[in-house]
């Protein structure tokens, strides 16, 4: 059996399987990171104000959204796994994870940094806070685009 | 209209009346002065500034002083916190009632003794903090066994104390190979410093502290008589003494804790007072008349004379007449049915509407309902906030903006249910309830719906933007921000429906038409307030620019399917990690029923958090973007912002 062979008969819930992997690994590593600057911002203030405990878990939890997508992408791609699927069906949904992965990286990143900067408004002007919020929401929504991308792409075409 | 009608008042009184005025106006609360101050016309007419009363010093000073005693008592005070605290909530006092509470409270003699027990507190602290240090620093030389007055009294030499850096220390060894009745030990070393002790003749010494100085040498200078390790011991004991003493006077703090509730009623008297000195600021007087101006709410004249009235019956002068509609300056107050003031807080965070808008709040709130519960469908969900703000509704004191908001997660938690219901969804797949649309395989149909949702959403708020302009008689503007814009967009829709689903051709051409004749009337409209003719064309090209919005628009709707979708799969998943550990026995039992309590009551968290924002967020841009101004000045009601009691309104009197 020839490499190209092996990849015919098994590279279809190999690459199924890498999706899985991406759509977790790279949204997880970006709400991790946009988690982490969220963090870092809050304990600054909590030194000051620990009653603002609660409210600043609220930002440091909107980060967290983009791993949650990748997460559920990924148990709907294990759902579709089978030993026996198409090197071409397993490629498609490697492609379809990708937006998911990266977008929630990315995105997981940038709404970090806004939330972090919405802790500076818990800080000073805690009756403002929910603007605060609102910016850092409005980053998701790219995130959640390509979640809905996903769900288009998986529905797009019939193996 | 959900506004509420405004009055202009023009109230003429004596200067001497003046202080039982704003006590009787306060009491009545709902009065916003104008300031006169900048009134150039009036002022030429020879009225003066009216000077704040002195008092208000003696009052600024006795906010000052019991602001402080509070902050004294709550150091010490253990705060009740959880269910037993929120039941409790602050205590509720009319504004009579705090009045007459205050009077009857004499809290200088309390404030005083606190100021004294305090200080007394702080100088045991700072004591305290300067013997840690000392011991801190005397504990890098205990390695240092003769007594440190001997160090300094050497006839032939001398001796050095001090830190270098870790990084120069092997440097500084080097250094002074060359001197020879020199010694350098290091006694101690911590992450940053070696701490050496060096002796050398007195002939040498120059020559060392040039070398030990040019490595960063810092000299510490040793306090005490005996070995460090005596000396620690020392300090040891005072600080024993001082615990004790600090624990005494701390004692007699908190044997002055029954005063706190008290000295918090005081506080929230003289806040009120300070305001009602502060008021007169808006005011300009003759020699003895002040002119008053402001704004009143129409339907409460008759009670706003009665305050008056009731300083004093006949010695004033009024007139009032219904405000201008346009005229920006007219503060604006909200009044909305009980369900809808729940969702008045979503409006004033966004923006309060000017006086000549509509009030949004009765407009958005029914969408908002339904996106809240679209995104976090769950009956289990649902029933858990229902009792929880039914609990809290009953049970608990709560000041009026918490009420609102736990009043506004009541009304969506039927919402919730509903939408659980629909979907199906009881902690996500816990118990299968069969719903008529499942998610997790339709999301298509949920998806299709949802954008048509945000195309009725959208269609409602340029209706809106219509409907007021028609309402102003500005039916260019009417026709250029609503009537075309529909023109366009449902011509396109149809259009682009027609073209993959074929009904017939007429409709197709109709629909096309339309959208061009919309399109077309976007440009030509558009301009409509540029000067140039190049202006208008590239204003209207621009405007036309704008429909490129509307599909990010209605795509941002999918949010209300993947929102709801995502929160469901996580139920699930937390669902299967728990039946999982079911299947391994017992213990996996245990372990299971803790995942699903831990990984539920955090995707109820998260889910409500999520759909909270989202369909804020829907609202705001989507929807307030077609319509909605806002800028409007806010009402201010003539009272002080109460931090410690619920001070009642006077409509609950």
């Amino acid at each position: 059996m020839t490499f190209s062979e092996f990849l015919v008969a098994n590279g279809g819930v190999v690459f199924g399987g890498l999706g899985v992997a991406f759509a977790v690994m790279f949204s997880g590593i970006g709400s991790a990171t946009g988690i982490g600057i969220v963090g870092q911002a809050a304990a600054g203030l909590i030194i000051e104000e620990p009653e603002k405990f609660g409210k600043s878990l609220v930002f440091q939890l909107l980060p967290g959204t983009q791993g949650l997508y990748g997460f559920v992408v990924g148990l709907i791609i294990i759902g579709n796994l089978s030993v026996d699927m198409s090197l071409a069906q397993g490629m498609y949904l490697f492609a379809a994870s990708l937006p998911v992965g990266f977008v929630g990286w990315g995105s997981a990143i940038a709404q970090g940094k806004a939330a972090a900067a919405g802790i500076s408004i818990l800080a000073k002007n805690e009756e403002q806070q929910t603007k605060g919020i609102i910016y850092a929401v409005m980053v998701e929504t790219y995130a959640l685009l390509a979640f809905v991308m996903y769900l288009i792409i998986a529905n797009a075409v019939a193996f | 209209m959900a506004i509420v009608k405004m009055s202009n008042f023009n109230l003429f009184a004596f200067d001497s009346d003046k202080d039982n005025l704003l006590r009787e106006l306060q009491k009545f609360e709902y009065v916003h002065f104008t300031n006169l101050d900048e009134d150039v016309e009036l002022k030429e007419e020879g009225l003066t500034n009216v000077t704040v009363p002195e008092s208000i010093l003696e009052v600024e000073e006795e906010i000052s002083k019991t602001r402080q005693g509070i902050n004294i008592l709550s150091k010490y005070h253990i705060e009740q916190t959880g269910i037993k605290a929120l039941i409790e909530g602050k205590p509720n006092f009319t504004f009579k009632e705090l009045e007459e509470k205050a009077f009857n409270i004499d809290c200088f003699p309390i404030l005083e003794e606190l100021d004294k027990l305090s200080s007394e507190a702080n100088r045991f602290y700072e004591e305290e903090k300067k013997l840690t240090d000392l011991k801190e620093e005397l504990g890098h030389w205990v390695r240092l066994e003769s007594p440190i007055k001997d160090l300094r009294s050497f006839e032939q030499s001398e001796v050095f104390l001090g830190t270098v850096p870790k990084k120069i220390a092997i440097k500084l060894k080097e250094d002074i190979v060359d001197l020879k009745y020199s010694y350098v030990e290091s006694i101690f070393e911590d992450d940053e410093n070696v701490y050496i002790f060096s002796l050398t003749s007195k002939d040498e010494s120059e020559e060392l502290y040039e070398i030990l100085k040019s490595n960063s040498f810092s000299i510490i200078d040793l306090k005490g008589e005996g070995t460090p390790k005596e000396e620690i011991r020392l300090i040891d004991e005072k600080l024993e003494r001082i615990a004790e003493e600090k624990e005494k006077v701390e004692s007699r703090i908190k044997d002055k804790m029954n005063h706190l509730k008290d000295l918090k009623v005081v506080y929230e008297y003289l806040m009120n007072k300070k305001l009602r000195l502060y008021a007169s600021e808006n005011f300009l007087a003759t020699e003895s008349i002040n002119m008053i101006q402001g704004y009143i709410p129409t339907d409460m004249e008759s009670d706003f004379i009665e305050a008056i009235e009731s300083s004093n019956p006949q010695a004033y002068y009024m007139e009032t007449k219904e405000a201008e509609k346009d005229d920006i300056e007219v503060p604006v107050l909200l009044k909305n049915s009980k369900a809808g003031k729940a969702f008045e807080s979503l409006t004033t965070m966004y923006a309060v509407p000017r006086y000549n808008e509509l009030d949004p709040t009765p407009l958005m709130a029914p969408f908002y309902l339904g996106f809240f519960g679209m995104m976090a469908g769950d009956i289990a969900y649902g029933l858990i906030m229902l009792v929880a703000t039914t609990f809290a509704l009953k049970k608990a004191n709560l000041d009026e903006t918490k009420k609102q908001f736990v009043k506004f997660f009541f009304y969506l938690s039927f919402s919730v249910i509903a939408f659980g219901a629909l979907y199906g969804s009881f902690f996500g797949d816990l118990i299968p309830i069969k719903g008529l649309v499942n998610p997790a395989e339709d999301y298509q149909g949920i998806m299709i719906a949802a954008i048509i949702i945000g195309v009725v959403h959208l269609f409602f708020g340029i209706g809106i933007c219509g409907y007021m302009r028609i309402r102003d008689g500005r039916y260019l503007d009417a026709l250029a921000e609503a009537g075309v814009w529909f023109m366009a967009l449902i011509g396109a829709i149809v259009f682009g429906l027609t073209m993959f689903f074929p009904v017939s051709d007429m409709l197709n051409t109709g629909a096309k038409w339309l959208m061009i004749a919309g399109l077309v009337g976007i440009v030509i409209t558009g301009g409509r307030n540029a000067k140039s003719v190049g202006g208008k064309v590239a204003v209207g090209l621009y405007e036309l620019y704008g429909i490129s919005g509307y599909i990010g628009d209605f795509v941002s709707y999918t949010r209300l399917m993947a929102l709801g979708l995502s929160s469901g799969f996580i139920a699930a998943a937390v669902n299967m990690i728990a039946r999982m550990l079911f299947e391994t026995g017992v213990l996996g039992v245990v372990f299971g029923i803790v995942v699903i309590v831990f990984g539920q009551s955090l995707n109820i968290f998260l889910t409500l958090l999520g759909a909270y924002v989202h369909s804020a967020r829907l609202i705001y841009v989507e929807f307030f973007g077609k319509f909605y101004e806002g800028g409007g000045k806010k009402f201010n009601l003539f009272r002080n912002k109460s931090e410690y009691i619920n001070l009642k309104c006077w409509e609950e009197m």
